[in-house]
């Protein structure tokens, strides 16, 4: 059985990947708000678990197993997420409850939500929730935008360019050492850094 | 004065940016413009008149922008110009091969409810990209007139001023599209409740504004009545509800509802078969392998042609400047002659040498459209320093001359984005620096030293911008830009831009340079510089180290630095340092010099771009980290 905590740890390396930042004991421990010594000793305690690899002061690897749990546990979250605030939850407790909710829905419902918050039905029942970064495309892959996170700042300038909810955007090419993603959207091409691209959420098409 | 009467036109010209803008612009003004700032704000304004069938008509140019969402200044400046000042008509142009984006822009210009025409540019470009627009269909689904137009070879230019000056005098406002249903009942409400109020603004527009809960609409109304305002937030709510999305989201996606749906009705577009020109050399420039090598070719090929100019012409303004110098004699005339004209002379032979043909290149790569491959190519290095690809360029001409850097920094967005890269291109060694650790320290010391000092400026760049990045208020904002496609630049349009620019700073800059001159000629021969040397001897000699001549040098680094190492050797009557300075005190004071005031021009640059109080704030702190600096650099050296 996997603990609640040690699934948080794994979303959180996870997280940290996604976005483009390594992911070290200090990084970890703050993205989860705990202190680095705790962190130490619960990333330890995975590692010998095989959920990742970890070398202290180097930095912290999921392995494929670490990966597919923190995949999952994000996706859940962020279909929870998308569900409480269509609910009308305030936003201090979207974010709280999905949390919390994110370790207990089972599979098949949050397939159900999801679907249902996508307004999507087509989807085969059993087949993955798709919504992944937009950093997460390969070059030349398209995808369709679901949500932007995010700081208001940010997410308005992506939309007066043109990267609003459903547009497709095709991932052009991407610089290397963690560059920026060139990106092709309603018949113009933009450059966004990764940090920014990270919080643009697509359907992979 | 009524109406009838007026012979003047007020026309704005409002698009996104890299739509040929600037060209329709000096086509239509030529050489009488002037670019200044807008009171109180460090964005350009670029004004001009022209005579046309007996009128007046002044021409605006407001900035390049993307939206109208308050997200930067330019865009507030934009909205606050044309909703308060009321120009007689406002010219948007659009780029016909980039059709749906900058039709987002048109229905938001649309919303403000002033006399307006498109002007459809660079529709030969759109043909190459197989896009063909139907322009009678474009001009029934927006209601405004549209011309199509090729700025760049004057086309179509004639008949866009006509048309201007028609609907100038028709006063025919323009009419905002419709959104959907649900959108628009929202809307009609609110309109209702701003059409009691006072407001210079229209009421559609500003109940739009509410709705999408913009921040500067919301102080102002609420100001008047804050029920209004809380009236609107449960509107926005509602829609939020429905939809799950920040009702700021949802009205920007149905604008882009209907630009998507007016451009697909009004173009055809015949997809090329294979790669263009531009898209190849796109490809190659962005390359992981290739783009690098290629970026650094250009890089090195900027600062060697900068220098080369710049090198050349220096040379040749200061023999005229000595030619000058010696028709004057000592006392009073000493210090007009040497102060003033050699003030003068020091800006056109120090500074513009440079600054011409830097701006020349910048210009010409801006217009091309390399400098954003640059930017995407050197983005997450850049990032490391604080600041994000955008800022690569002047980074690197920092190496060359602070000033042209410190000016460069306007391609960033944001003010707290330009403030760190401006803050950091101060750090960066420039050439007249490079004199001075060369000359001392390479020289004198070993040339290891020279390169650990360069090495140590680094590690102090990544630090301080990085700490500069997490201490400065504000959303930081990683890069978002557009990537225009390759084009041919405009010979003329890249002429008159680099002229304007040049004026610019010549305006800013000379003043200073020249009073700072003057200040320093007057203490030499009021004989005051002694007496300002031992004032300074607790900190020159006792806590760096350094002999008390040192601080007269200093003061005059402040002009130019390399003449600290100049007059270094006049005062000294040596140019063998090794006899003067120990080893330690070469370094000492290379460290100091390498970082404890950007020189006058770097000053005024620093002014321009960023106002009085941060230039200031920026200049203060590196004397005090130049000292610090110093100062441990004196103790760890002496206990080696």
């Amino acid at each position: 059985m996997i603990t609640e905590s040690v699934e948080e740890y794994l979303e959180a390396i996870y997280r940290l990947g996604e976005r483009g930042e390594a992911a070290t004991t200090t990084s970890v421990a703050n993205e989860l708000k705990v202190a680095p010594a705790s962190a130490t000793q619960m990333l330890k305690k995975l590692a010998k678990q095989r959920y990742l690899k970890y070398t202290p002061y180097r930095g912290v690897y999921l392995t494929p197993k670490g990966k597919k749990i923190g995949k999952e546990i994000l996706r859940k979250h962020r279909v929870m997420e998308k569900f409480l605030s269509i609910l009308g939850l305030p936003k201090s407790r979207v974010h709280k409850d999905a949390c919390e909710l994110e370790h207990h829905i089972p599979d098949d419902l949050e397939r159900a939500i999801h679907q249902r918050v996508e307004g999507e039905k087509t989807l085969p029942p059993g087949a993955p929730s798709d919504v992944v970064s937009l950093t997460s495309l390969l070059d030349g892959q398209k995808g369709v935008i679901s949500f932007i996170g995010g700081g208001r700042g940010a997410s308005q300038r992506l939309a007066d360019l043109g990267l609003t909810p459903r547009t497709e955007v095709t991932v052009v090419r991407s610089a290397l050492f963690r560059g920026p993603l060139m990106v092709s959207v309603r018949g113009t091409t933009l450059a966004i850094g990764r940090g920014v691209a990270a919080r643009v959420f697509v359907r992979a098409k | 004065m009524s109406t009838a009467e007026k012979k003047s036109i007020t026309i704005a010209l409002a698009g996104n940016a890299n739509v040929g803008k600037s060209v329709i612009f000096n086509y239509l003004t030529g050489l009488h413009q002037h670019i200044g700032n807008w009171p109180g704000k460090t964005v350009e304004k670029a004004e001009g008149t022209l005579h046309f069938k007996g009128r007046t008509i002044d021409v605006l140019d407001l900035p390049g922008i993307y939206s109208l969402s308050a997200f930067s200044i330019e865009e507030r400046i934009s909205r606050e110009y044309i909703a308060t000042e009321k120009p007689d008509v406002v010219v948007n142009i659009v780029d016909a091969s980039a059709l749906e984006r900058n039709l987002f822009f048109t229905l938001q210009l649309l919303e403000l409810e002033t006399p307006m025409i498109v002007v459809l540019n660079q529709v030969d470009m759109a043909e190459a990209k197989g896009i063909t627009i139907h322009v009678p269909e474009l001009q029934k689904s927006l209601g405004i007139p549209v011309i199509p137009t090729i700025a760049t070879r004057g086309t179509g230019l004639d008949k866009l001023l006509n048309k201007a000056v028609k609907v100038a005098k028709s006063k025919k406002l323009a009419r905002p599209a419709r959104y959907g249903r649900e959108i628009e009942e929202k809307i009609r409400r609110v309109t209702k409740l701003v059409k009691k109020i006072p407001i210079q603004y229209p009421p559609r527009w500003v109940a739009v504004k509410l709705l999408e809960g913009d921040e500067e609409i919301r102080k102002i109304v609420g100001r008047i009545d804050p029920k209004i305002v809380s009236s609107a937030e449960r509107h926005a709510g509602d829609l939020e509800r429905i939809h799950g999305e920040p009702c700021s989201i949802i009205i920007t996606s149905e604008r882009y509802n209907i630009a998507n749906k007016i451009a697909r009705k009004s173009q055809r577009i015949t997809p090329p078969r294979g790669p263009s020109l531009t898209e190849r050399l796109d490809a190659m420039t962005t390359h992981p392998l290739v783009g690098y090598p290629i970026l650094i070719g250009v890089m090195l090929l900027v600062l060697f042609t900068v220098f080369t100019i710049g090198g050349y012409l220096s040379g040749f303004f200061e023999d005229a400047m000595e030619i000058i110098q010696g028709a004057f004699g000592g006392g009073a005339g000493e210090v007009i002659g040497e102060g003033l004209l050699g003030g003068l002379i020091a800006g056109i032979a120090i500074v513009l040498p440079f600054i011409l043909p830097f701006y020349l290149i910048l210009t010409f790569l801006e217009d091309s459209g390399y400098l954003p491959r640059a930017a995407f190519m050197t983005d997450s290095l850049m990032h490391r320093m604080g600041i994000h690809g955008k800022a690569f360029i002047p980074f690197i001409l920092g190496y060359g001359c602070n000033v042209p850097a410190c000016l460069g920094c306007r391609v960033m967005e944001t003010e707290r984005e330009r403030t760190i890269a401006a803050f950091v291109v101060t750090l960066v060694p420039c050439a007249a620096v490079t004199v001075v650790v060369l000359g001392l320290v390479g020289a004198f010391v070993g040339i290891h030293w020279a390169l650990a000092l360069y090495l140590l400026n680094l590690v102090i760049i990544f630090i301080l911008g990085k700490v500069a990045f997490k201490v400065l208020p504000g959303e930081p904002m990683g890069l978002i830009m557009e990537m225009p496609p390759y084009r041919k630049p405009h010979a003329r349009s890249v002429l008159k831009e680099t002229w304007m620019r040049v004026k610019d700073f010549v305006y800013i800059a000379f003043p200073l340079i020249i009073i700072g001159s003057v200040v320093l000629t007057g203490l030499k021969v009021g004989d005051l510089l002694e007496p300002i040397g031992d004032v300074m001897s607790p900190v020159t000699v006792g806590w760096l180290g350094l002999p008390a001549i040192t601080g007269v040098l200093l003061i005059f680094g402040v002009l130019r630095k390399e003449l600290t190492l100049v007059m270094l050797a006049t005062l000294m009557g040596t140019a063998n340092f090794a006899t003067v300075l120990t080893p330690t005190q070469m370094i000492v004071f290379a460290i100091v010099v390498m970082y404890y005031i950007p020189c006058v021009a770097t000053i005024a640059a620093l002014v321009k771009e960023l106002r009085w109080k941060k230039a200031a704030y920026i200049t203060v702190f590196e004397i005090a980290f130049a000292l610090l600096l110093g100062g441990i650099a004196f103790r760890l050296l002496t206990l080696v």
